[in-house]
């Protein structure tokens, strides 16, 4: 199986967000970037397969220069090598799923593996895209994914509100990851010290011939209101209840 | 001059992070409870599962060279995996470690006693402080009379790390009174069955060092490491070889204590305000950061000098005694803003309250540090203003 895994690096979920001035942008000083938690289940999912079945792993991210960082983390999780595709744009979804595409499309790959959504701007729209432009079928927020090499077909388990659904569909395609997919696995110390001497190919838009035409413009970016101090009713609890009805309705405006 | 990590480093760094968070740092109100109920805070069981996960991802004999199965990692990075491990009280270490020494053992003692060592089926003890000798190792008393093909060795040892649970002792004693510490002293691999005895010392912490009683105890010729007469040369290798490692594991502790008083100060309110408002606790928190910040580049100056292959004692013998003070202050500092709270034993403070202590004293005390620092100065092996 030759299996092309998309990542994303995103500020950790951690990090305090911060409006930078123009309120376009967030501040990127300090902040620690790391692989989105959902692509980092479409890393083990891919090497899990590449387990079983053979193959290779090869991941693929676009980004400034700090992405190799993630990059490197998933050579040293086990992928055989990496595409860096290096740019300091603010893209769109579409123009980077279709740098995604140029890069898969170049190499013929069984299956595409990428996160069910990246946890900063929550899009969840790449995996979708690089899908279409490629023309494969896909299969989005997948719990349970079985290959079957023999017939080159696929069994995902993807999760709707209350129920599972199960597809079956043939590959190449795309698959997008959701939490429960598996338990991805900590970098091994041997790998690490491997990481180093992997391949990253370095790419740019216009080697792939993509011109950044981007659709998607971030108007404006603003921090959420302040939460205001709780209200904590006391006394009687027959009166308590009535009054807190009285402000659900009167100042919630809930009731 | 360049402080960032390389990517390699970030990478251990971040998976050792990982690690202890996931693995280690939830048997803490387990290790907390044993321990307060007088039994060890992991059990040998316990430790040898933790020991095997991580195996599995590789992180075993760290330091170790390759052809012993090790990954044999720069100082720099063993630093900063120490670091994580310090996050945790849990007494977590990698297997797979053996003492530098036990590498100039013969091929057959190598044999019986480092590759047992390495692979965790022997336990080793370093035993050369005693009641009357620690880095004054010169003062050693403990006497080797030779008979026929053995050794008779008699003496006590104290303050010795492992001393209860090793199967096995490299042990100094004095071979030939006439020659002093340069000649005269020799170290012996000692097999607990040879007949010494040990004794836990019980500690204001939660490990027990042990004494050990040699009484006409015969060690066959055969088990002299390094050679008749090397002993303090060996001995000078072990002490201070990775001085670096004990600031290191304070930079952990001490970055997870003030983590907690920084969450503690911004949600205990007092008169109406959070006690973060008050100045007497920021300036508590700003001082606890500054000394760890220097304690950190300290450090790792330390243990990047070694990688660079430059003599780093008096920079080690520098972040020690820098270190381990830091420790000191940080968790006074931070039990104090947690206030009656932080006496207590439902938080882990005074459990490292105590520990800490221990890096003041253990691997050469403040005063054999300032003392190692003063000379290379007054000596001129150190020159200011030449680094």
């Amino acid at each position: 199986m030759k299996i092309l895994v998309m990542v994303k690096q995103v500020p950790d979920t951690a990090t305090r967000i911060r409006v930078a001035e123009g309120n376009a942008s967030i501040v990127t000083d300090g902040i620690k970037w790391v692989i989105n938690p959902y692509d980092e289940f479409a890393i083990e999912e891919a090497l899990r397969i590449k387990e079983r079945l053979g193959g290779e792993v090869v991941v693929v991210s676009a980004g400034p220069q700090r992405v190799e960082e993630a990059i490197r983390q998933t050579l040293a999780m086990g992928a055989d090598r990496g595409v860096h595709i290096k740019t300091d744009e603010a893209l769109d979804s579409h123009v980077v799923a279709q740098a995604l595409a140029a890069v898969a499309r170049a190499e013929n790959f069984d299956l595409i593996l990428t996160g069910k959504q990246a946890v900063d701007d929550d899009a969840a729209q790449v995996g979708p895209l690089v899908a279409v432009f490629l023309d494969v079928p896909q299969v989005t927020v997948v719990l349970k994914l079985e290959v079957d090499a023999e017939h080159q077909r696929l069994v995902a388990e993807r999760e709707l509100e209350g129920s599972i659904e199960v597809v079956e569909l043939p590959y190449p395609a795309v698959i997008t990851a959701q939490r429960g997919l598996n338990e991805p696995r900590y970098p091994t110390l041997p790998n690490i010290m491997k990481a180093k001497k992997k391949e990253v190919r370095v790419e740019s838009l216009q080697a792939l011939g993509i011109v950044p035409n981007v659709k998607v413009r971030t108007v404006s970016l603003s921090e959420p209101p302040e939460r205001p101090a709780a209200k904590i009713l006391t006394g009687d609890p027959v009166a308590a209840a009535h009054q807190l009805v009285e402000l659900l309705h009167a100042e919630a405006k809930v009731i | 001059m360049d402080f960032s990590l390389g990517a390699e480093e970030k990478l251990i760094r971040d998976t050792v992070r990982d690690f202890v968070e996931r693995e280690v740092m939830p048997l803490e109100s387990e290790v907390l409870r044993n321990e307060r109920e007088g039994r060890p805070g992991v059990s040998p069981h316990t430790l040898k599962v933790l020991q095997r996960k991580a195996k599995d991802i590789g992180f075993w004999g760290i330091n170790t060279p390759e052809e012993y199965g090790g990954a044999n990692l720069g100082s720099l990075a063993t630093a900063l995996a120490f670091v994580e491990l310090g996050r945790t009280f849990v007494p977590f270490q990698f297997g797979g470690y053996a003492d530098n020494i036990l590498y100039s053992a013969t091929p057959e003692q190598k044999e019986r006693y480092l590759i047992p060592t390495i692979e965790g089926s022997r336990r080793s003890c370093f035993a050369l402080t005693e009641p009357g000798a620690g880095s004054d190792a010169g003062n050693i008393r403990m006497t080797a009379v030779k008979d026929g093909k053995s050794w008779v060795l008699n003496g006590e040892k104290i303050f010795i790390t492992n001393g209860n649970e090793a199967d096995f002792a490299m042990v100094f004693a004095v071979t030939d009174p006439s020659k002093g510490a340069h000649g005269g002293v020799t170290c012996f691999l000692a097999d607990r069955d040879m007949g010494w005895r040990s004794q836990p010392i019980r500690t204001m912490g939660e490990w027990d060092p042990g004494a050990l009683v040699f009484e006409d105890v015969r060690v066959p010729e055969e088990n002299i490491l390094g050679q008749e007469g090397h002993g303090f040369d060996l001995a000078m290798r072990w002490i201070g070889a990775a001085r670096w490692a004990i600031p290191a594991r304070a930079i952990g502790a001490a970055e997870r204590l003030l983590g907690m008083a920084i969450e503690h100060a911004k949600s205990r309110v007092t008169f109406g305000e959070p006690i973060a408002n008050r100045q007497a606790i920021q300036w508590m928190i700003a001082d606890c950061a500054v000394e760890i910040d220097a304690a950190k580049w300290m450090t790792f100056k330390a243990a990047w000098m070694a990688d660079q292959g430059l003599d780093n004692r008096h920079q080690s013998s520098m972040a020690k005694l820098y270190g381990a003070n830091m420790a000191n202050q940080v968790v006074d500092r931070v039990l104090q803003i947690h206030g009656g709270m932080g006496y207590t034993k439902d938080l882990p403070i005074e459990r490292w309250y105590r520990e800490v202590r221990l890096f003041r004293i253990f691997d050469g005390t403040d005063e054999i540090q300032r003392y190692i620092i003063a000379r290379n100065l007054i000596k001129g092996n150190v020159r200011l203003g030449e680094d």
